[in-house]
């Protein structure tokens, strides 16, 4: 549960830093388009206003220079009013005076020359650069009076400019005119001037008002007449439309341009920065998606490490398990001091210490699996196991060694794992200890043979060694967690000190002995992480229980004049001061009994026997008539002299004296048991 | 082990010395007989240089003992050491003499 709302958490989160990028993104993206567009649009207002105003001063230079040309024909045309010819040079001259291909004509009005006709217009054209053609145009069909230049040039006193119209007589363009009056003498006006000029001549028009490649321009009139019309194609499109007057002929000049022609590079770099976007959110919703994975993953395998790290916990605690905890082992066994104990690493590693009493003998070992983790844990279980099965029936510790070693160099031990171990068999009576070490570090104060460790090579023979154990000696044993032990500038704990500590901690008991000893590595250590278990195990006889010195023996004849040397058998146990008299009365007693009854009429052996521990144990075996003392009565020691009876005292003194006496009849022997505890 | 009789005036002083075990209790059975024969007079065990005494010797001073009783006779008992004075409780001879 707890997984998968985290991972909605996490993806929910993913979600919405793509959508606040996107939506970053695009509010970006459409400032920065609006105030491009913005200002592309005040870019080209400013653009098309300085192109109409260079169109405008283009048609007005035009404008002007064929109104002062109107003026000059019709100045000229004033002073040779009277000479019809030289109105036709004038003409001519005028044209001339022009580098457009214009044409000029003086239109009087009829019947001005009489002997020319009713109508006269003397003209000059010119059609190319070098050909000027002057003619006399005026008729009944072309009845200039009609027309709309003449008619209002006649009545106007100053340049009147027609509408444009198409020439059909000549160019075939569209034509403008301007018309201006001549006078007479008089102040009369007689003719009108007019200069006609081909919109051709404005080619130069385009140059400016072409702003864009796509853009359109269009021209009209005052009155609506379309000089540059406005394309078809315009219709039905969206445009921005610029306009300007031109002073002198009234025109009106439009600048058009359609939006997707102004807004072309601005919707071309916006195509390009959309798809930009859109590749960079793919990528962010990737990149989170890709993290949320991932991050999913690490949970999952912290899960899957806290599950096994679960499991090593669980492997550990059985492994402490199997490692003997209760201190003191024996209570049956006063005189043996043993404690060891196994500090952990963080890993689970295979440290081993064990041990066992069988026939008074302490079997013990301590072992250290190579490796960590588990599988050097089972290989120290099933040491444990091979210790416990082949001591129980093998005495020798090269037997048991080199068994466990075949069991272990066998085929289950693929992995080539191998242990040191160090195995032990103590004789608690005696101190005897024999031993066998397989490659681990020798206790203290051993020496040892380098023997191979198990499991490195199958039927290898190992030796046996042996050693006396004092009373009061300590044997310590260990394992390389303790020498090896480094501290943060990786100086190893070392022999030296641990040998230092052992000398300090000497007179102390086998568990202080180790604890001191954890506490001189804890403070050596300092902060370091411990990396391997620490195993500590000590051994002590603290006195002998069934040594070889107190267990006395003493064979006599059934004659009571052997009693004196009782008394120095019993000289030679060593007793407490105080006990000397009573134990040797008790025995004399006991002893005396046997002699005086056991063997009726024949001799016989007494044998006496003293085993010596925290008590005394007597035994007095004969192989006479059978005869239990204990079932005889005791005296009543308050009876008076006259009543007392001479005899039956020996066995009350006994009785008085020891603690505990005991009677049986075993293989046709009579074994008296007499206890005193001391 | 050893016994000396001495005559102190009208007593009889027997001075034991020695351990006075099962065997030397054999060794000086005689020296108490003749005691027992003259046991109507005042006889002093000195035992101040007797180390031991077990039952067979402990035998010997109570039928030495019945034997004055016997003849009106007079057994005192003189010096016994620590050891002796020990057995002496143990088997309730303590009330038995007349220890001085």
């Amino acid at each position: 549960m707890k997984q998968s709302s985290r991972q909605t958490g996490a993806n929910r989160g993913g979600l919405w830093i793509v959508l606040v990028a996107a939506a970053a993104l695009e509010a970006i993206s459409c400032i920065m388009y609006f105030t491009s567009r913005n200002a592309i649009r005040h870019e080209a207002e400013q653009r098309a206003r300085t192109e109409l105003r260079k169109a405008e001063l283009e048609i007005d230079v035009h404008a002007i220079e064929m109104e002062t040309a109107a003026k000059a024909l019709a100045l000229l045309a004033e002073r040779h009013i009277d000479q019809p010819d030289s109105i036709f040079s004038a003409t001519r001259l005028a044209v001339s005076t022009l580098t457009a291909n214009t044409s000029m004509a003086v239109a009087f009005i009829p019947d001005y020359f009489p002997q020319r006709g009713k109508y006269f217009e003397a003209c000059s054209s010119r059609f190319s650069e070098d050909s000027i053609y002057t003619r006399q145009i005026g008729s009944k069909d072309h009845d200039y009076t009609q027309m709309e230049w003449w008619q209002n040039g006649f009545v106007h006193d100053s340049c009147w400019w027609c509408e444009p119209y198409l020439d059909d007589s000549g160019s075939q363009t569209i034509v403008v005119s301007c018309s201006y009056p001549v006078r007479d003498r008089q102040g009369k006006v007689v003719a009108v001037v007019c200069i006609d000029m081909s919109l051709g001549e404005l080619k130069n028009l385009s140059d400016y008002l072409q702003v864009y490649p796509n853009s359109y321009y269009s021209i009209r009139s005052s009155s609506g007449v379309e000089i540059v019309p406005v394309p078809d194609t315009v219709a039905g499109k969206k445009y921005n439309i610029f306009q300007e007057e031109v002073d002198a002929t009234g025109w009106h000049m439009e600048i058009i341009i359609p939006e997707e022609e102004l807004f072309r590079d601005l919707n071309h770099i916006g195509r390009i920065v959309g798809i930009l976007m859109i590749i960079g959110l793919a990528m962010l919703i990737l990149i989170v998606w890709y993290a949320g994975r991932s991050n999913k993953r690490l949970i999952e395998s912290t899960a899957r490490n806290r599950s096994i790290e679960n499991e090593l916990n669980i492997a550990r605690k059985i492994q402490m398990a199997m490692l003997p905890t209760r201190f003191p082992p024996f209570p049956d066994y006063p005189n043996l001091s043993a404690y060891g104990e196994v500090i952990p690493a963080k890993e689970v590693g295979g440290d081993l210490f064990d041990f066992y009493i069988r026939e008074n003998k302490l079997f013990f070992c301590i072992a250290d699996v190579s490796g960590k983790g588990v599988p050097a844990s089972l290989v120290m279980a099933m040491t444990r196991s091979l210790f416990h099965s082949f001591t129980s029936y093998l005495d020798s510790p090269a037997q048991i060694v080199t068994q466990m070693n075949n069991a272990l160099s066998g085929e289950g031990n693929d992995e080539n794992m191998f242990v040191t171990l160090f195995l032990g068999v103590l004789d608690l009576a005696s101190g005897d200890l024999k031993y066998c070490n397989a490659g681990h570090n020798a206790p203290v104060p051993l020496t040892v043979i380098p023997n191979l460790p198990l499991g490195v090579m199958a039927g290898y023979e190992f030796q046996e060694q042996e050693a006396k154990l004092e009373i009061g000696e300590t044997l310590f044993l260990y394992t390389d967690g303790l020498n090896e032990a480094e501290n943060e500038r990786h100086e190893q704990f070392g022999e030296q000190r641990m040998l230092e500590q052992l000398a300090i901690s000497r007179e102390r008991s086998t568990q202080q002995i180790i604890e001191d000893m954890r506490q001189a590595v804890k403070t050596f250590v300092g902060e370091a992480e411990q990396s391997d278990d620490l195993t500590m195990f000590a051994i002590r006889l603290l006195r002998p229980s069934h040594t070889s010195e107190d267990h006395f023996s003493l064979v006599m004849r059934n004659d009571i004049q052997q009693i004196p040397t009782l008394a120095e058998w019993i000289e030679m146990i060593g007793m407490p001061e105080e006990l000397n008299m009573p134990i040797n009365l008790a025995l004399e007693e006991a002893v005396s009994n046997v002699m005086l009854y056991a063997y009726p009429g024949k001799s016989g052996q007494v044998l006496v026997e003293c085993v010596k521990s925290d008590r005394l144990v007597f035994t007095i075996t004969d192989s006479g008539i059978p005869f239990d003392p204990t079932q005889q009565a005791d005296p009543d020691v308050t009876q008076s002299a006259e009543e007392r009876p001479i005899g039956g005292l020996g066995i009350f003194l006994v009785r008085q004296i020891m603690d505990d006496i005991r009677y049986e009849r075993k293989d046709n022997k009579n074994i008296l048991t007499l206890t005193k505890q001391l | 082990m050893k016994v000396n009789l001495v005559n102190e005036g009208e007593q009889l002083v027997a001075q034991l010395s020695g351990r006075l075990d099962t065997a030397a209790a054999v060794e000086i059975a005689p020296d108490f007989q003749t005691l027992a024969e003259q046991a109507s007079k005042h006889i002093i065990l000195d035992c101040s240089q007797l180390e031991y005494i077990s039952s067979s010797g402990l035998r010997l001073f109570l039928s030495l003992r019945k034997e004055s009783a016997a003849k009106g006779g007079k057994l005192q008992v003189r010096a016994i050491n620590a050891d002796i004075r020990q057995v002496f409780m143990m088997t309730g001879f303590i009330s038995l003499f007349d220890i001085i």
